[in-house]
């Protein structure tokens, strides 16, 4: 590459993007230096993605000047920002899975005659550019036999083959496991040495924390800051510079706990369970914390009845676990993991959403009672402090937090006692995530019980009463959260280390 | 801990052997076992078949020059499906296209001539439903429920006497060399007709494999962001592929117009549930991305030899109840092979 490694690959200077009502990105200037990993931080609604989408050339700025290595740079397409070279990596896959790796790669970039696919050293040149940032993907498999980790690593090399100098990663590691997020970020090294520049989007602090080299912190649709992550102390800065108030919620014993069980599940086993038991008791939060596999979802799901496994579950005194309907009727509600996929109707609007779980009770008959309806929906948006400008929204128009607040009303509206909420907080920013724990908490307070299950020890530890630790589909440990918790210990546990903790 | 995994492993890796060999080959396994069965069977009874044996050459013959409309349709309709799209007007473009030949014939001019004014028109037709598709954004089902009805309206139009079909106009006669299109043997007994839909077949098999058009027809189907994002222009991918496919229904309103010696509007009719019929028997996926002509084929020849053959074997108003029951069976093995596919 004949760049200049002084001049900055990429730069904006004033840009200003206004929607009707709304200044989205107020005058962001900021400039980003070449091979290096430069990260974008700041809560939802700062103006991260549609700074991206300016980028991207999925929109045009209102005012302001984009630069590619100090010439003006004006993209109406993802193709302009491609030949500019800007390749973005989105959240959605954007592979085919029914062709081979190979044909992926060089998807759109074909040598033809006559409109005949002709071989030529492109094919050599995108092998050589897997090898080097993923030597153990088989250029010839089939793209639908790969994991969504080895999928994402088949758009970098292909944005990478392509000739782009600059990727956009938008949340790459949403959807990954802890390793794969490792081979991800060895990926991104090499790409940093071949003197690709990459803007890494995250909401995991820890991750720009490793990975970056600087970051550009937005609030609000401001810039706020640009510096070395050098420069940064450590995750308590970049959340102050975010929100400018801290996230990190201590855990106060909560005086609504009570002796009495209202679930226990006994021996539960399937493909990946290994006998788990447990109790859950009125008015407690309790957390199910493990790493990515270790069988969280899968209890949740056995609880709920979605899948099969063997061994007992009552609550209340009655067996359950056979199916959702039994779990519904029963009272026990499921905020399931993907909310865009499982947890929403995201082409209904939130009135519609909100009493799915329980239409019957707003019906006489089969007739429904709609006024009925807006009732609950305006009640719910007001309680969880939905932001909506309407309750006629479509779901899939809201930001992530407020999707959650939506799938959280539906299930309260459903009358549980028991929720079951399988990694609430994923996608959601940092100032979503406090009110849905002060949610969670209220709920639990007037004697509704709540089983967590997540992969952020930080969250279990803020709100649970109790913590169960997961490893390998085994339930290792019960802790009891309180100031004396031993974080080092939990990880340990967790990890597989042999260790036990104090039943 | 590890014995239960390995034993797993050892299970999948000959399943993920057998399942793809399943996959590729079954279909062909298929047709042989209709055929076997089929002869095996105590043909004497009926007149259709040469008594006796139903391998005999003029039972081919016949059942191959019967199936030339489908066969020459099957694979522009399959890389029309695996790019996601579908087109149910073929049936009337087949009707209108059979109407055009048999008047061009009738009023003098040759062969030649009659064939390649049909297949522009054909093109054009087909071109017609791309355009509402791709440009005027409507949905392939609507859109080409529309044409189906545009179609079929202007063929009627055309023959407008109040007959059914045209045989002749006025003094004007039906040529003679009309009918040897679909039915006189060319080579190896078999007409023109079917090396046609041979050509058009190998053609397109060629066009699947080796060409932008056949790779991008595979990337619309099977991830139209993806291939957007890859710069690829989707909607040209469509619209060139509607007009193939009506290049192709007019090719089988020509064989079939000249198998039955006249110009029938609705000599068409229920054509697009058979060629979506012997395109899924070939393993298209309906979802798109997945499929490949060379087995839609195969498809339309075990719908057509299971169609035939049974002519010979139960009452009529029984066949259509059988042929239901050999798919269903296809479907459900299908739907089990894929499933193997997707566990290992």
């Amino acid at each position: 590459m004949t760049i200049q490694q002084q001049s900055p690959v990429l730069s904006v200077e004033g840009l200003i993007k206004d929607y009707p009502g709304v200044r989205a990105v107020d005058d962001v200037s900021f400039s980003i230096e070449s091979s290096s990993v430069h990260c974008l931080v700041g809560e939802n609604g700062a103006g991260k993605s549609t700074l991206i989408k300016m980028l991207t050339g999925a929109l045009q700025p209102t005012q302001g000047v984009m630069k590619v290595n100090g010439v003006v740079y004006q993209p109406n397409s993802t193709q302009d920002a491609r030949e500019s070279g800007i390749a973005t990596l989105f959240q959605e896959l954007h592979v085919v899975d029914e062709l081979s790796v190979l044909e992926n790669l060089t998807l759109g970039m074909e040598q033809n005659r006559f409109g005949f696919i002709i071989k030529s050293d492109l094919e050599d040149r995108v092998i050589q550019t897997l090898a080097t940032i993923e030597p153990s993907i088989n250029p010839s498999a089939r793209v639908s036999s790969l994991s969504v980790a080895q999928k994402q690593i088949i758009e970098i090399a292909r944005a990478a083959s392509s000739g782009a100098n600059v990727i956009i990663m938008d949340e790459p590691t949403a959807a990954l496991s802890e390793r794969e997020v490792e081979r991800l970020f060895t990926v991104i090294r090499r790409l940093r040495e071949q003197q690709v520049t990459v803007v890494y989007i995250s909401h995991k602090l820890d991750e720009i924390l490793t990975l970056g080299d600087s970051v550009t912190v937005l609030r609000d649709g401001k810039h706020i800051v640009t510096k070395p992550l050098s420069e940064v102390a450590g995750r308590s800065e970049l959340i102050d510079m975010m929100i400018g108030r801290s996230v990190f919620q201590n855990y106060t014993a909560r005086t609504a706990v009570t002796n009495e069980v209202v679930l226990s599940a006994k021996g539960l086993s399937n493909r990946l369970l290994k006998d788990v038991s447990f109790d859950i008791n009125k008015g407690e939060i309790v957390g199910f914390y493990g790493l990515v596999g270790a069988g969280k979802t899968e209890i949740a799901r056995a609880l709920f009845g979605a899948d099969k496994v063997s061994g007992s579950i009552v609550f209340k005194g009655q067996q359950v676990g056979s199916s959702p309907k039994e779990a519904i009727a029963a009272g026990i509600a499921l905020v399931p993991e993907e909310r865009r996929t499982q947890g929403l109707f995201t082409n209904l609007t939130i009135r519609e959403n909100i009493p799915v779980m329980n239409i019957r009770r707003m019906s006489d008959n089969g007739i429904f009672r709609s006024a009925d309806e807006l009732t609950a929906a305006v009640n719910y948006v007001e309680k969880l402090g939905i932001a909506t400008d309407s309750i006629e929204k479509h779901t899939e128009k809201l930001s992530g937090g407020n999707q959650q607040k939506v799938v959280l009303a539906k299930c309260l509206f459903s009358d549980a006692d028991l929720l079951l909420l399988d990694e609430p907080t994923r996608g959601v920013d940092v100032g979503a995530k406090t009110e849905i724990y002060d949610i969670i908490k209220n709920l639990a307070d007037a004697g509704n019980s709540v089983a967590l299950f997540s992969s952020e020890l930080e969250e279990v530890l803020g709100i649970c009463d109790r913590i169960f630790l997961l490893y390998c589909g085994s339930l290792k440990s019960v802790i009891i959260n309180g100031p004396n918790v031993d974080t080092t210990d939990i990880l340990n546990v967790v990890t597989g280390g042999n260790k036990g903790v104090t039943q | 801990m590890f014995k239960p995994n390995t034993l797993d492993h050892s299970s999948t890796t000959v399943a993920s052997q057998v399942v793809p060999f399943l996959r590729n080959y079954y279909i062909y396994f298929v047709l042989i076992a209709i055929i076997v069965f089929l002869s095996a069977a105590n043909l004497d009874r009926f007149d259709l078949f040469e008594r006796g044996n139903f391998l005999y050459e003029k039972n081919i013959i016949n059942i191959l020059r019967v199936s030339a409309p489908i066969l020459v349709l099957a694979g522009a309709f399959t890389l029309l499906m695996v790019s996601g799209y579908i087109d149910l007007s073929v049936g009337s473009t087949m009707g209108l296209s059979a109407v055009i030949y048999a008047m061009l014939a009738i009023n003098g001019m040759p062969f030649w001539s009659a064939f390649a004014i049909t297949a522009l028109c054909g093109a054009l037709l087909g071109a017609f439903n791309g355009l509402l598709v791709v440009r005027f954004k409507i949905t392939p089902v609507i859109a080409t429920l529309i044409t189906l009805s545009l179609f079929k309206g202007i063929a009627l139009l055309l023959v407008q006497d109040g007959v059914s079909a045209i045989k002749s106009m006025g003094d004007l006669k039906m040529p003679l060399w009309f009918n040897a299109y679909g039915r006189e043997g060319v080579l190896m007994g078999l007409p023109m007709a079917f090396w046609v839909a041979v050509g058009v077949t190998i053609v397109l098999i060629v066009l699947q494999n080796r060409s932008l058009l056949g790779k991008y027809a595979a990337a619309t189907g099977g991830n139209p962001t993806a291939a957007k994002l890859s710069g690829i222009n989707t909607s040209m991918v469509v619209f060139v592929l509607y007009a193939i496919v009506g290049v192709s229904a007019a090719l089988a309103g020509i064989a079939r117009a000249s198998f039955m010696s006249l110009g029938d509007p609705l000599s068409g009719d229920g054509m697009e549930l058979t060629a979506i019929l012997v395109v899924l028997i070939g393993g298209t996926a309906f979802s798109g991305g997945e499929g490949k002509v060379l087995r839609s084929f195969i498809g339309a020849l075990i719908i057509m030899t299971l169609t035939l053959g049974m002519l010979t074997l139960v009452p009529a108003y029984f066949q259509t109840l059988v042929i239901g029951a050999v798919l269903l069976a296809a479907a459900a093995s299908n739907h089990f092979i894929s499933r193997k596919e997707h566990a290992s």
